[in-house]
């Protein structure tokens, strides 16, 4: 749910990152906050267990600035990637504007994308989404491991709609803002048609 | 994408401002926010200090949901209030048509009863606000001054992520 405020004159996007557990979601959000400029950022919450791993989300809000007088800004979500989380998953698609697929390249870990893109199409399903529809982009994470599958055979499998497909390596930032802006993109375009 | 967007204007601002200032002296709350059940700010009253708005109203949103799930799981279809009770502060919830919430931040040694009561009455007033302009964003179609920007405009707004 894009919300305008006209008095404000505020643009607020929610773009969620769903993906298989440890591929890579959290990694993108502490790229992006590492590199944010402070007056552009807010915090960033991470609702994670003892060891580190998503329980819940993680939150990180940034502003871009004003477009035709516009402030824009986008939160950004990750959910948990562990398959028991499901429930929480749902929570965090309520309201989407954009989704990023992140999937992690290893070929021992293609059931657990391919699990969980099904699982991200159900879901979004019941929040009243079609993922042929909404704003979405697919992120290769993990291109740096030596068993990394070929772009080719990744694509073969996930590609859902002919969406933007960007590779990356989350933790030196390779890939990170190229998916944001290509997802953040697509959520302005949806945004400029329904007008 | 487009049906589920919300725009807020001029007259609902006043009218949902009005409401939110009102509660906000009655009760002399520290902060009153309404906000989306996905998480952002719609309007407020009273000064927010040290409280991280932007983070208040994504939290507020996910615990509210969370408490949905716990409602459906013991078979109840909504707990439709949440109260935490804090040392120096406090924290009411209250859903708002599924669609919306009102978080009120308190002197936690407020009468609970009184903020149940004035919250239930000005939790009534802001769902007829919310109706009533959802009703007129259904009828009115596109908003005559969206922001209709340049893919010139766009590209250099998407280059301010890249620094």
């Amino acid at each position: 749910m894009t919300f305008i405020n006209y008095v404000a004159r505020e643009i607020n996007c929610k773009i969620v990152y769903y993906g298989p557990g440890l591929g890579g979601k959290t990694t993108n959000l502490q790229y992006v906050y590492q590199i944010t400029s402070p007056e552009n950022k807010g915090k960033l919450i991470s609702l994670a267990t003892e060891t580190e791993r998503t329980l819940f989300f993680d939150f990180l809000p940034i502003d871009l600035g004003q477009i035709r007088g516009f402030r824009t800004r986008f939160h950004l979500y990750t959910v948990p990637g562990q398959v028991f989380y499901d429930s929480s998953r749902k929570l965090i698609l309520k309201g989407v504007d954009g989704v990023v697929f992140v999937a992690d390249s290893q070929e021992e870990r293609l059931d657990a994308n391919l699990e969980s893109l099904a699982n991200l199409a159900q879901n979004l399903k019941e929040q009243g989404f079609d993922i042929s529809c909404i704003p979405y982009v697919l992120q290769l994470n993990k291109r740096d491991l030596p068993s990394a599958m070929p772009v080719e055979s990744l694509q073969q499998q996930l590609l859902v709609k002919g969406e933007p497909v960007f590779e990356a390596v989350a933790p030196r930032g390779v890939g990170v803002l190229d998916t944001l802006k290509a997802v953040a993109r697509q959520v302005l375009v949806e945004l400029r048609k329904s007008a | 994408m487009s049906s589920n967007n919300f725009n807020l204007r001029e007259q609902d601002y006043q009218r949902i401002g009005a409401i939110l200032g009102r509660m906000h002296r009655e009760l002399r709350a520290e902060l009153v926010l309404l906000i989306s059940r996905s998480g952002q700010t719609i309007a407020m009253s009273g000064s927010a200090g040290s409280i991280d708005c932007t983070s208040l109203a994504s939290l507020a949103a996910a615990n509210l949901a969370a408490t949905d799930g716990l409602a459906n799981i013991v078979g109840e279809r909504e707990f439709s209030v949440l109260l935490h009770q804090g040392r120096q502060r406090s924290l009411f919830i209250s859903d708002l048509l599924k669609k919306f919430s009102l978080v009120l931040v308190f002197d936690a040694t407020a009468s609970l009863g009184l903020v149940r009561y004035k919250c239930k009455r000005t939790a009534t007033l802001l769902e007829d606000v919310i109706r009533s302009f959802q009703q007129r964003m259904e009828k009115a179609g596109s908003m005559p001054d969206y922001p209709d920007f340049s893919d010139d405009e766009l590209e250099e707004l998407l280059g301010r992520i890249d620094p």
